[in-house]
């Protein structure tokens, strides 16, 4: 079964000049919460539309990680026991992951999953979990659910942008400590910290191509242009528009009718 | 503790009860107002008989209702709180309607279906003798978060006395109190049966132990089905109350090998409906006595109606606010004879008018896909439904979205067949639709 995949993929790669795209979901199991694969999903669809080939490597809890090679690294939001267990087994691979975001290598982390990346976090039953340290920031379970609507503005490598974005949070995590290089400037909503309201906070990570969120959910697929970002960096050099009709797209047209439901001061 | 006090609530609550009647507010004002004149009320209650509590994500309102059914169909005496009042207040309002004025129930049975989250402060002031639990999934996110919350609470209501009655085969539950006495049921594989999981909701795929891949012979439905982890052994236990040989056209099937018949014929009354067998048989009713009672039970159709607009059939099924659950009509959709339609109605979500719909993406509409001849898009968040689909797969000449309520019925022109509304209550209200329509 598996020479022949590889012998189609040569065969494509030599009918078409375009770079095929890999994409490792880590933890596709264990972190899997409110239909976050979606976001890989989008980012596959998004891609093949332009004519580039994607394909999707899983991993587990069982599994040694790897980000070498692949162009995009997803981790979704995790339930509280899960992402404590995962925490373990994540640390064995810091040297590897801080490289891959250092080189340059798309992450797009959601939810729970920042934990991951900060200093360490504290479960809600006390006990301290290891993060791979590429963020100064620590976590904490306060085991009680809090949710938020969240709108903000996308910040980019030059700073503040004027795209509005629309999330949800739903987390009994939190994160304290500087956050240096946000990804919302959060208008409405829940910022990185404890609290259903922190308004004018900021919310997220930008870090090279490192994008980190607490939106959780199918983020993607509700905001075209974090999606458009995202496939710019996947593609580098190799980045073309989206082939689009006249007009605003179904998505473009969903995240207006939201965003106006909501009364944001000018 | 002053006894007036609880005889006082008792009154009161009763008075309020009486004309709570007229004005739709009889199930949980009374028990609520209870609880403020006597601080401690629901432990003031003294009980004859064995208290059955029944809690779970999906089907605890049918599964109480169907347990007392069946210990009243063999003549014993059952209080219980039929219309699903199952909060604090709800159990209160229950107890103290079927108690005399020391706070003596006397009654062979009592039934309470429980809310999840409400268990642990119901079940501190007295402790049930059986606590059947049917499964767990993730609710609906801006409410409750994921199943572990739910397992802690459910946890802290478990003491070391009370007996519980688990399914098998969803293994999220299955590691509640380890050291209670257990009563398991499950169902063999059906013809319905799946070696992969069909759903995107799948609440276990890592083993809640160890945190390994879940691995399972086969699924039922969501992660519900005969489980096991290669990697620690954690694994789904042979039932003592087992159902086997599910015929899905009749309701015929067996449990523990003697012919059963249900009146409602889906995979959750199924397994159900084996759960409330396997509780009532353990006290006391004879298995074949508890079976038969299960062919004279009515599923309440609270949540399901059919209705007829411009001479078309149209079938309303309100859904709870779970992509489970959802997951299940979709599953009854699918059953059902002829051309069909699908309307989809989600607004956003009562009362906090938050606008988050990742539970769509939960649901696993990608099964709809070739067995409709459309599927409609509408309430407040229509465009973002159709983005879903659209992610799934659907084209857009398979959708049609509605941007204006009130032109529902022109866009309802572009579709063919019976039409079934999907709404889920949360997101309510139906009614806004069905006054559409009607129009």
């Amino acid at each position: 079964m598996k020479p022949a995949k590889k012998k189609n993929t040569a065969l494509n790669t030599q009918k078409s000049a375009k770079k095929d795209i890999k994409i490792l979901h880590i933890y596709s199991d264990a972190m899997d919460l409110y239909g976050d694969y979606f976001n890989v999903i989008c980012v596959k669809q998004s891609l093949e539309k332009r004519g580039f080939k994607c394909s999707v490597d899983t991993t587990g809890i069982g599994d040694a990680i790897n980000p070498n090679g692949y162009d995009m690294v997803y981790i979704g939001h995790g339930k509280a026991r899960n992402v404590a267990a995962v925490s373990e087994h994540f640390v064995n691979y810091a040297n590897d992951v801080k490289a891959a975001v250092n080189g340059g290598t798309v992450f797009f982390v959601t939810g729970s999953a920042r934990l991951l990346f900060g200093k360490e976090f504290t479960t809600a039953e006390g006990e301290v979990k290891p993060g791979i340290g590429l963020f100064d920031y620590v976590g904490y379970d306060t085991g009680k659910v809090f949710t938020s609507d969240v709108v903000g503005k996308l910040m980019t490598s030059s700073g503040e942008s004027d795209i509005m974005t629309y999330g949800f949070v739903n987390r009994t995590h939190y994160i304290s400590g500087e956050n240096e290089h946000p990804l919302f400037k959060v208008l409405k909503g829940a910022g990185d910290g404890e609290g259903e309201e922190s308004e004018d906070g900021f919310e997220g990570t930008l870090y090279k191509n490192f994008f980190g969120t607490w939106q959780m959910g199918p983020l993607l697929a509700r905001n075209p242009a974090i999606l458009e970002e995202i496939v710019k960096r996947i593609l580098g050099n190799n980045y073309v528009k989206p082939d689009k009709n006249d007009g605003k797209s179904l998505e473009e047209k969903a995240l207006e009718l939201t965003l106006s439901e909501f009364e944001l001061d000018k | 503790m002053s006894n007036f006090k609880f005889q006082l609530a008792v009154f009161v609550g009763r008075i309020v009860r009486f004309f709570g009647k007229f004005v739709d507010r009889s199930t949980n004002l009374p028990g609520s107002i209870a609880m403020k004149i006597c601080p401690n009320f629901l432990s003031q209650f003294k009980f004859k008989g064995k208290i059955i509590a029944v809690t779970g994500s999906n089907g605890k309102t049918t599964t109480s209702n169907l347990i007392a059914h069946i210990l009243r169909e063999n003549g014993y005496s059952v209080a219980n709180n039929s219309e699903g009042a199952n909060i604090s207040a709800g159990i209160a309002t229950t107890l103290l309607v079927n108690c005399d004025y020391s706070g003596f129930v006397d009654y062979d049975f009592v039934v309470l279906e429980t809310d999840e989250r409400y268990s642990p402060l119901i079940y501190k002031h007295f402790q049930p003798d059986y606590f059947l639990i049917n499964n767990l999934f993730r609710d609906q996110v801006v409410r409750n978060g994921n199943p572990d919350i739910i397992f802690d609470k459910i946890s802290a209501a478990i003491g070391p006395d009370v007996t519980l009655v688990l399914n098998a085969q969803d293994p999220i539950i299955n590691r509640l109190a380890p050291e209670n006495k257990r009563i398991l049921f499950g169902m063999e594989r059906t013809e319905r049966s799946e070696e992969k999981s069909v759903f995107l909701t799948h609440d276990c795929k890592v083993c809640p132990q160890c945190f390994h891949t879940l691995k399972y012979d086969f699924y039922h439905f969501n992660h519900i089905g005969q489980f096991h982890c290669d990697n620690c052994g954690y694994s789904a236990q042979t039932p003592d109350y087992v159902a086997s040989d599910v015929d899905f056209e009749s309701g015929d099937y067996k449990i523990n090998g003697i012919d059963a018949h249900v009146t409602y014929n889906t995979i959750f009354h199924f397994m159900n409906s084996t759960g409330a067998v396997a509780v009532c048989t353990e006290v006391g009713v004879p298995i074949e006595k508890a079976i038969e009672a299960l062919g004279t039970f009515q599923v309440s159709r609270e949540r399901y109606d059919e209705m007829e607009f411009d001479g078309r059939k149209y079938v309303l099924i309100l859904t709870k606010q779970n992509a489970a659950s959802l997951d299940q009509s979709i599953s009854f959709v699918l059953s059902q004879p002829g051309e069909k339609t699908a309307l989809l109605y989600v607004n956003n979500v009562l009362y906090t008018e938050k606008k988050d719909i990742s539970w769509l993406y939960d649901v696993t509409f990608e099964r709809l896909k070739g067995n409709v001849d459309s599927i409609v898009c509408s309430g407040t968040r229509a465009l973002d439904i159709a983005v879903r689909l659209r992610l799934g797969g659907f084209d857009d000449d398979e959708m049609v979205v509605v941007n204006d309520i009130d032109n529902i019925k022109e866009d309802m022109k572009k579709t063919k067949g019976t039409v079934y509304i999907l709404a889920a209550s949360a997101f309510g209200n139906e009614d806004g639709i069905i006054a559409a329509l009607s129009k």
